[in-house]
């Protein structure tokens, strides 16, 4: 050992020039502007008597009355908690079934199958319904050959459980990872011990696995209830025929087609559904309690033995396939066949009516090429700014001495269980009131971007707050001792350690806003269309042909995308980050 | 190297007191070990000193420097404390090599390029960890990461050194090795340490004093002999160390010392301690402190010499382990004589009984 100059003295650290707590202000007064924000307008309009931006006006309570007076809200009402209440079972259920499948059987290709089942969830979902309808809608491809031509039962889509078929494939993926999550954290001693004890595998799953997967289903149920009771694609392309009407298409429908614009009612219709909503979510927070309590700590997962499924492991792995395929793959063939024909029919091959019409009014319709340019712009743009925004206040939220910092995950999590139609009317009344900044927000493609990053960063946070808990906090008190302040030391420890979440969440938020649509329904003006708003006003106007073209693009860049992003950054959508 | 001033700590989580009026003194260049099983409040003292837990009164200073003191709402944040601080996990960052985690420090403190490449392969000079300078953390053994931690608290000269149960994640025989390390390294740095382990065999061989704690509190400060030898209450003699602890009554007090009528038995024991007290009592014996003899062995002369029954006796290599009974007392006794028989006869020495109650 050498003697030392430990005698030696070095300068002490210097103070950063923006103190630590200015930063902390700072990010969390943002976050509440942004996600408080847009709801605080949209509050105040459903309590006048006229919309916001004519002067005068007194406080009232006649738009609730007015709705509440209204039977067709009311019978809204019905049909959107009937739908809720179906899709919720069949996801659940379908999604705990194949989670089972592919993590506890011997299932061949289960891991494949596992990866392909959460597609439904990451591509564009107002596209799917388009791709549904063309091909087992009334008139629809496969509809017409299976019930013309060969006299078999159809499902009937633009009924509600026929509705709810199509949402629950588009929302099982969120079960799916939710109890595949659960079932790769419990610890398979559990499931050991009661082989050690004389039960034989298929008791086991009967009666450890399944039950230990109580809160995850509870969890996931709430979820997925409260995201398809904000379903505004499916009513809007599916039930028009039937006269189907859910609260977001009633909602909808009042403002855009009303003969007399009447924002009051519409507003004070939004506010009943976010009450709704933040019910559920504070009921799932208490889920998530309950959850974490059922959490067994600990467990060595990955080396459970495999329940032997013997003479089923072949049709299985074929039934779930064939669901795949019917739920995710035809749906997407039929838009690309869509795309390139003059009709859809099983009368007439399809070759004999091709044509690149749909394709072409792509690149020379103006709204349609300035939706493509808008998108990608607004994607690009607000996945960058969303992911560097929620990482800094993911910071602050969980590694910071801020005072209101345990506000932030709340904050952060709320838009997940706001409907998106709700957070378009929000920020379209909070643009009217802050004046010029408002004006050049509802004039430029920045205000679409604005609602839709708040309305996905939920996302964003759910990806990187799994990765932060992992990073020691031993780490970034190191960085303070050595003597870095908390801004170094994020910026030099803690953000460096998080880069692979940083990339996924760009990626993931990158995909979301392409495919966003129901916050711009409201937001859209000539000049600032997004692909998404495009679809859904071109599809009403019956221009389905371009429509599904427009939805080709956007399932494109999503696998494209998507692809890069798990080849460059091996992301696996893992656990149950997405879900929660 | 200045001394370690804390007073009058309180720290809660919730309805929880965690430190409940915690008072110490570190003096220049000792080590100090805060002793203690898990949630005894010794990590929430070290992270209080560090800055990274925010007491709700009390003060604590480092020689003129005042870190925290709650009545004058001071709190000087972590990074400009100056303190240099090993963690449990050791904390060397992953994504940075050996070299850059003892560089980061220096950088911080805006050195030139040259002075921080000096200084840096001293410290791991200091530590024999040179030649690994440019590799990464997951490249390096446990004891590696160990040194480099160690390395990483020392290279920008704090004022004082914290370690936060550094050994714990070592196995047995690298343990006793860093120990006998981290205290000559200490020793010759001369640098003022704050210890916390909650494995008395560290605190003892290591510390020049000990601060024993439970629940929050400050049960004990003494040097390891004290600690060992006068328990000061019956947990600090049941903490550190395995003792007999025997009941009685106080029946005389003689030339410094009481004799004691142990309770549920007609044996007495005479103890060196505790002289004036009076009323009941509990006495602490080390087992090792006991002599076994043969049953026809009269060397002794009576005084606390018992007749026992053998209940077991285990090997365990150095020495052998007796349970037995002196009639209704219960006694663990380790000896390296390995005495035969059912029946044999045990002597506790006067000097050898603390008064722990």
């Amino acid at each position: 050992m050498t003697t030392t100059s430990h005698e030696q003295s070095f300068p002490r650290p210097r103070r950063s020039l923006v103190p630590a707590w200015a930063l902390h202000w700072g990010i969390w007064l943002l976050v509440v502007a942004l996600i408080v924000g847009p709801f605080v307008p949209l509050l105040y309009a459903s309590l006048r008597d006229r919309p916001l931006y004519e002067a005068g006006g007194v406080l009232t309570v006649q738009p609730y009355r007015q709705l509440f007076g209204d039977s067709a809200f009311w019978d809204a009402w019905g049909n959107t908690l009937m739908f809720a209440s179906l899709t919720t079972l069949m996801a659940v259920l379908g999604g705990a079934l194949i989670a089972i499948l592919v993590t506890r059987t011997d299932l061949v290709g289960r891991k494949t199958l596992g990866r392909l089942t959460l597609l439904p969830i990451l591509l564009p979902s107002l596209g799917m319904v388009l791709g549904w309808l063309v091909i087992w809608g009334p008139g629809g491809y496969l509809t017409a050959m299976f019930s013309d031509r060969l006299h078999l039962p159809t499902l009937a889509i633009d009924t509600i459980p026929g509705m709810a078929v199509v949402e629950a494939t588009r929302l099982l993926p969120i079960a799916f990872l939710t109890c595949q999550a659960a079932l790769s954290r419990a610890d398979s001693s559990l499931e050991d011990a009661a082989r050690s004890a004389g039960a034989r595998p298929v008791r086991v799953l009967s009666s450890i696995t399944i039950p230990m997967l109580r809160p995850a289903l509870l969890n996931a149920a709430t979820l997925i209830f409260t995201l398809s009771i904000a379903a505004l694609g499916i009513p809007l392309l599916l039930g028009t025929s039937n006269n189907i009407v859910f609260v977001s298409s009633y909602l909808y429908n009042t403002w855009t087609n009303a003969s007399t614009p009447d924002p009051g009612s519409v507003s004070a219709g939004a506010v009943m559904m976010l009450l709704v909503a933040t019910a559920l979510l504070v009921l799932r927070n208490r889920l998530l309690g309950a959850e974490a309590r059922f959490v067994s700590v600990g467990g060595k997962s990955g080396r459970q033995a495999l329940l032997r499924l013997r003479k089923w492991r072949w049709p299985l792995a074929g039934l779930l396939s064939f669901y795949l395929v019917f739920t995710t793959l035809v749906p997407v063939l039929g838009l690309a066949l869509m795309s390139f024909v003059v009709v859809l029919t099983p009368l007439v091959p399809p070759w004999e009516l091709l044509t690149s019409a749909h394709w072409n009014v792509l690149l020379d319709d103006e709204t349609f090429r300035r939706s493509i340019e808008n998108s990608a712009i607004i994607a690009v743009v607000g996945a960058v700014g969303t992911t560097a925004f929620v990482a800094l206040a993911t910071l602050v939220a969980h590694r910071s001495g801020f005072r209101f910092r345990r506000t932030l995950p709340f904050l952060m999590l709320y838009p997940r269980a706001t409907p998106g139609i709700i957070i378009g009317i929000g920020f379209f009344w909070a643009y009217l009131l802050t004046g010029a900044f408002g004006d050049y927000m509802r004039g430029s493609i920045w205000g679409i971007m604005l609602a839709f990053c708040v309305r996905n960063l939920p996302l964003a946070y759910i990806v990187m707050y799994p990765t932060l808990a992992r990073i020691g906090e031993e780490l970034d008190r190191a960085g303070r001792a050595a003597g870095a302040g908390w801004w170094r030391t994020s910026r030099s420890i803690v953000l460096p350690l998080l880069k692979p979440a940083i990339f996924a969440s760009f990626i993931l938020m990158f995909v979301e806003i392409i495919n966003d649509y129901d916050p711009a329904v409201f937001l859209v003006k000539p000049g600032t269309e997004v692909m998404g708003a495009t679809m859904l006003a071109q599809f009403i106007q019956g221009a389905v042909g371009p429509v599904s073209a427009l939805a080709m693009v956007q399932v494109a860049i999503t696998v494209v995308v998507l692809s890069i992003g798990a080849k460059l950054f091996k992301i696996g959508v893992t656990g149950g980050d997405h879900g929660a | 190297m200045p001394e370690i001033h804390v007073e009058n700590l309180v720290k809660e989580f919730g309805d929880q007191r965690a430190l409940d009026d915690v008072s110490f003194e570190v003096r220049e260049g000792e080590l100090f070990t805060l002793l203690g099983p898990s949630g005894c409040g010794k990590s929430t003292t070290l992270m209080s000193i560090a800055g990274f837990q925010h007491p709700e009164s009390g003060r604590i200073a480092v020689g003129d420097e005042t870190f925290v003191d709650a009545a004058r709402r001071i709190a000087v944040p972590a990074e400009q404390r100056n303190l240099g601080i090993v963690f449990q996990s050791y904390a060397v960052w992953p994504h940075m090599t050996v070299f850059e985690n003892l560089a980061f420090p220096l950088k911080v403190r805006k050195l030139k390029r040259a002075a921080i490449r000096t200084r840096v392969r001293e410290v791991l000079e200091l530590v024999e960890m040179l030649q690994y300078e440019q590799r990464y953390p997951h490249q390096l053994s446990g004891g590696q990461q160990q040194r480099v931690a160690l390395a990483r608290a020392l290279v920008y000269s704090p004022t004082i050194l914290l370690l936060d149960e550094p050994f714990s994640n070592l196995d047995a025989k690298l343990r006793e090795r860093a120990r006998a390390w981290v205290k000559e390294l200490q020793r010759t740095l001369g640098l003022t340490t704050i210890f916390v382990t909650h494995d008395q065999d560290e605190a003892l061989s290591m510390s020049d004093r000990v601060a024993v704690m439970s629940a929050g509190e400050i049960q004990q400060i003494g040097t390891p002999e004290e600690i060992y030898r006068h328990p000061a209450n019956r947990f600090v003699a049941e903490f550190v160390g395995r003792v007999n602890l025997i009941e009685g009554l106080v029946s005389a007090n003689e030339g410094g010392g009481v004799l004691v009528d142990v309770t549920g038995s007609p044996l007495h024991l005479s103890v060196r301690d505790g002289a004036g007290a009076s009323g009941s009592i509990t006495i602490a014996v080390r087992p090792e402190a006991v002599t076994v003899l043969r049953l026809d062995d009269n060397s002794s002369n009576g005084t606390n010499t018992w007749e026992a029954d053998v209940e077991t006796v285990a090997f365990l290599g150095d020495h052998y382990e007796y349970e037995v009974n002196a009639g209704s007392v219960a006694l663990t006794v380790q000896s390296s004589r390995r005495v035969e028989g059912d029946r044999i006869k045990v002597h506790i020495p006067p000097d050898a009984c603390a008064l722990v109650e």
